[in-house]
């Protein structure tokens, strides 16, 4: 590289000073700019590299508004994303951040308003020498640009390997793209995994990669394009509490090099802890902005909602002891999965399920409504049952709640009305089924609509049209219209708002105290304390400890339920 | 605003007058939605100008229908299907063999000096039992089998066709009954009476009439199809199975944790899609008064598919109308009846349908994203 011998490393004020190849680049810097400099590991490296000084703007929304039919999404939006920045985006279900986010990456045309690119990045492989607007008309357009969108929902192509996906479309070829150079890109995709921390071996398959890994996967994706601008939508809501950290941290990595970090989180805690910048939403409409250091997570959540909140958590009902417990599981485990896990719940009781991701929570529920093969015994109000599918356990009383609501708990496609009377529709067959009752159904989903607050005008409409918190509600809904006796719950608040969250929480502590056994599975430690009169902690498909109601005040157990659920033994934290 | 200074307090005010406006549809939605019927329309206009108002007339309607009832009844069974998420590659062979075994069956017991009427009764029993059975067998190794529907209904299309040739060694297999069991395809209901005699001597009828003054008969085929394409888009939009077969082609997964018993709902819409194959074999093989093993239902799932996907049902499943399908049975009409009209080499009218199946779903891609 030119550049380099001329210049010599660290002799300017900007990163990556041997990578620079073109005046150009060296033009587009403020020299005058503070040092955020390291090298970055030559992995990262790629000739074409555009660079900025960190806290030039390199992405900006500016007067940006969306309209949907009859709904005006964002509202006259100006945001700026800067290089060397985490920037947070926060804000109720609904109050437009997603919108935001398929603007800025490209996959939205924004009715009003424009994105502009920062002085660095360019469409049509160059680089701009002063900010200008972006032409986006699809996604590939903006990772061309530089700006690249972890979705939620990861996009890696099963079929082949960690690298292949890595390197998907820069595949390093001969002429004609034939042949393709495996070694090569195995040893690239090595590099960006170990730069990442990312302890993924590149040659296996990405089929089966656990959330978290894929995610680093994706990334990875991502810096082998030299996304300069990360989009991350929602990232940490699939992950246990010690990927997100490991995630969180990457971040900063990530915005150490000079790269802009954007993320939409509802996790206010991990928002306060690692934003530079957070901007709240509401309505469409950016209602504040705060630097770091300014902002609590009261003030967050007061600006997002617009009102402050008090304890989100409602009081826990009592519950009879000695009642004959609605469920039981005794020796209970999911094939492969989980094993060994006794456990009763009685009515009117909520027993919280925490663990790690892969600790076997998730596919324990599943085995015990038949969604898997089981091992040991379940009984439902003292009575031995062996459901073989949710069709059995919902005539039992038993009903399970999945965490993937996109996935398996909705049909996004279908209309709420559809989606709300899914499980319970028998209810509403008439002459032997061959005709519903869809004036009761109307009526059933307006009733839940009510009495849950469900923001939805029209619930003939694809429920895919509503924001998660909604979704989410109905989610819930279709199953308490069944008139459950145990209700299996998973993530019931994953990708929710903290408005709707303590909605959510109060519908269970209300259904609770009116008799029905409910089990809570949650990566959120407070939502699992705060909601349950027992938790009981998985590690590794195996009860690792339990936590009566008594311990669950005290300010240790967050602490506890974390050692627990990372596998460490009693002794060893007596020792400790 | 300045995004620089934190804690800038930004305008939150005003109303949310833009939540309550009317939706808008553009016209590529609405193509996407209705663009069946715009080609319905534009077909209509084209060949009423090409054959002048005959053209609009009852009896050229009925007789389209008519040669296109059978296809149009593996349509509607089609619909279901491809609403499940699935495919049905084996109907027309499942026509042959139900047709071929019901008419030997027929035979046997004619030869076995059994009266007409209850020897086609047999026959026709013998049929539609055969039909839902391979549709039974499609459905299991679908459902039980685990193997994916493209493949098990590729396996039946040369399967029970060639036990169908197998039967009759390739041949043609005749009915023995000589008007009775032709009734099925030939006759229907006349839609017209008598009122009198001419001077010629010959009868005068009221009511719907031919060129030639004697009267027209909606034929058993048009019936059935228009009774089973009424019932099924009862089905599919209102009863409680149909609600679940769009659930199961939406997602399956999802459908199987709403507690929908997804394998039974799959298996009745193949069996149920044989029994339909059973009623178009019926039709088919009475026309003729006799079945070609070699020829009939020949391509038959090609015609039903094709007019699923224009009458708008996406291939994806989740999503379909039994009355885009039949409108899109008249639609495939229709371009043949111009193309004849015209004078186009039969040669070439597969490559307009399949122009227009293409176009059909282009158009409509995209619909339900």
């Amino acid at each position: 590289m030119k550049g380099s011998t001329e210049t010599g490393q660290g002799s300017l004020d900007f990163i990556c000073v041997r990578e620079i190849v073109r005046i150009s680049d060296i033009r587009a810097v403020n020299p005058a700019l503070p040092v955020v400099s390291r090298t970055v590991q030559s992995a990262a490296i790629d000739p074409n590299r555009r660079f900025v000084a960190p806290g030039e703007v390199l992405l900006a929304a500016r007067g940006v508004t969306m309209e949907y039919p009859g709904v005006r999404a964002l509202d006259d939006v100006t945001v700026e994303f800067r290089a060397g920045e985490i920037h947070a985006v926060v804000g109720e279900n609904g109050a437009g951040k997603s919108t935001l986010m398929k603007v800025l990456s490209g996959s939205a045309r924004p009715t009003k308003g424009r994105v502009e690119l920062g002085a660095g990045l360019g469409t049509l492989g160059r680089a701009a020498h002063d900010a200008h607007e972006a032409h986006f008309t699809k996604p590939s357009d903006a990772i061309r640009a530089g700006i690249a969108m972890v979705h939620q929902e990861l996009n890696l192509v099963p079929a082949l390997d960690v690298a292949e996906n890595i390197m998907l479309g820069r595949e390093p070829a001969g002429v004609f793209g034939f042949p393709i150079r495996r070694r090569e890109q195995r040893a690239r995709a090595a590099e960006l995994l170990a730069m990442l921390g990312a302890d993924v071996d590149p040659t296996r398959s990405a089929a089966g990669l656990s959330i978290a890994d894929a995610q680093f996967v994706e990334i990875a994706k991502c810096l082998a394009s030299d996304a300069r601008v990360l989009i991350f939508d929602e990232p940490t809501a699939v992950l246990g509490e010690r990927e997100a950290s490991r995630l969180l941290a990457l971040f900063q990595r990530l915005r150490d090099e000079g790269r802009a970090i954007i993320f939409i989180s509802h996790h206010l805690d991990e928002v306060v802890a690692v934003a530079d910048r957070t901007s709240v939403l509401r309505d469409g409409r950016l209602v504040q902005q705060f630097a770091r250091g300014e902002h609590d997570e009261g003030a967050l959540a007061a600006a997002m909602v617009g009102r402050d909140l008090g304890s989100i958590y409602p009081e826990k009902g009592v519950c009879d002891a000695k009642a004959t417990p609605a469920i039981e599981l005794v020796e209970f485990g999911a094939v492969g999965r989980s094993r060994g896990i006794s456990l009763a719940v009685r009515p009117g009781e909520i027993v919280g399920i925490a663990g790690l991701v892969g600790s076997g929570r998730t596919e324990t529920a599943e085995a015990i409504v038949g969604l898997r093969e089981a091992t040991g015994t379940v009984r439902v109000e003292g009575r031995d049952v062996r459901f073989r599918s949710p069709r059995e356990a919902l005539a039992a009383g038993v009903t399970y709640v999945s965490e993937d609501r996109k996935g398996r708990g909705l049909h996004v496609a279908l209309s709420s009305i559809a989606n709300t009377t899914m499980p319970s529709l028998d209810r509403y067959a008439r002459v032997g089924g061959a005709r519903l009752d869809v004036a009761a159904e109307r009526a059933t989903t307006a009733r839940w609509i009510r009495d849950f607050a469900i923001r939805c005008a029209r619930p003939e409409l694809p429920i895919s049209s509503l924001s998660g918190g909604n979704q989410q509600k109905f989610a819930l809904a279709r199953w308490l219209e069944t008139g459950p006796r145990v209700l299996i719950v998973d993530e019931p608040t994953r990708g929710v708002d903290i408005g709707a969250k303590g909605e959510i929480y109060r519908i269970l502590a209300d259904l609770a105290r009116k008799g029905l056994a409910c089990i809570v599975i949650s990566s959120e430690l407070p939502e699992v304390i705060g909601l349950s009169h027992r938790v009981v902690v998985l590690h590794a498909g195996e009860v690792a400890g339990e936590l009566p109601r008594e311990r669950l005040t005290r300010e240790d157990c967050e602490e506890r339920i974390v050692r627990l659920a990372s596998g460490l033994s009693e002794e060893k934290e007596r020792a400790s | 605003m300045s995004a620089a200074s934190g804690n800038s307090r930004v305008e939150s005010s005003g109303s949310n007058d833009a939540k309550s406006r009317r939706p808008r549809m553009s016209v590529q939605k609405f193509l996407q939605e209705w663009g069946v019927l715009v080609a319905f329309g534009l077909l209509l206009a084209i060949s009423t100008w090409r054959e002048g108002f005959d053209f609009l007339s009852f009896e050229n309607f009925r007789t389209m229908l008519n040669s296109n009832a059978a296809v149009g009844i593996l349509a509607v069974g089609m619909t279901f299907v491809i609403v499940s998420a699935g495919i049905d590659l084996s109907v027309g062979s499942i026509v042959v063999l139900a047709a071929a075994i019901g008419v030997t069956t027929m035979n046997w017991a004619a030869g076995k000096e059994w009266s007409e009427g209850s020897s086609v009764t047999l026959g026709v029993a013998a049929t539609l039992a055969t039909a839902l059975v391979a549709g039974m067998v499609n459905g299991a190794l679908i459902v039980f089998g685990r193997i994916a529907p493209f493949i098990a209904t590729l396996g039946g299309l040369a399967a029970f066709r060639s036990v169908a040739l197998a039967i009759a060694e390739a041949g043609e297999i005749r009915s023995s009954s000589s008007t009775l069991f032709a009734k099925f395809g030939r006759s229907g209901v006349p839609l017209a009476w008598q009122s009198g005699v001419d001077e010629a001597g010959n009868a005068v009828f009221k009511g719907l009439v031919n060129a030639a003054g004697k009267p027209l008969t909606l034929t058993y085929g048009i019936i059935a199809f228009i009774v089973i394409a009424i019932v099924a888009q009862w089905f599919l939009s209102k009863s409680r199975f149909g609600r679940h077969v769009v659930a199961v082609g939406a997602n399956e997964t999802a459908a199987r944790y709403a507690g929908i018993n997804v394998d039974w709902v799959r298996f009745r819409v193949y069996a149920i899609m044989g029994l339909l194959a059973g009623f178009a074999g019926l039709l088919l093989s009475s026309r003729m008064n006799s079945v070609s093993t070699s020829g009939l239902g020949l391509g038959a799932e090609l015609d039903a598919i094709a007019a699923v996907v224009i009458g708008g049902t996406s291939l994806r499943g989740g999503f379909g109308r039994v009355w885009g399908t039949v409108i899109g049975i008249l639609i495939l009409a229709m371009i043949t009846n111009i193309l004849t009209i015209s004078q186009v080499s039969p040669y070439w009218q597969g490559a307009v349908k399949g122009g227009v199946i293409v176009l059909a779903v282009l158009v409509q891609r995209g619909a339900r994203e």
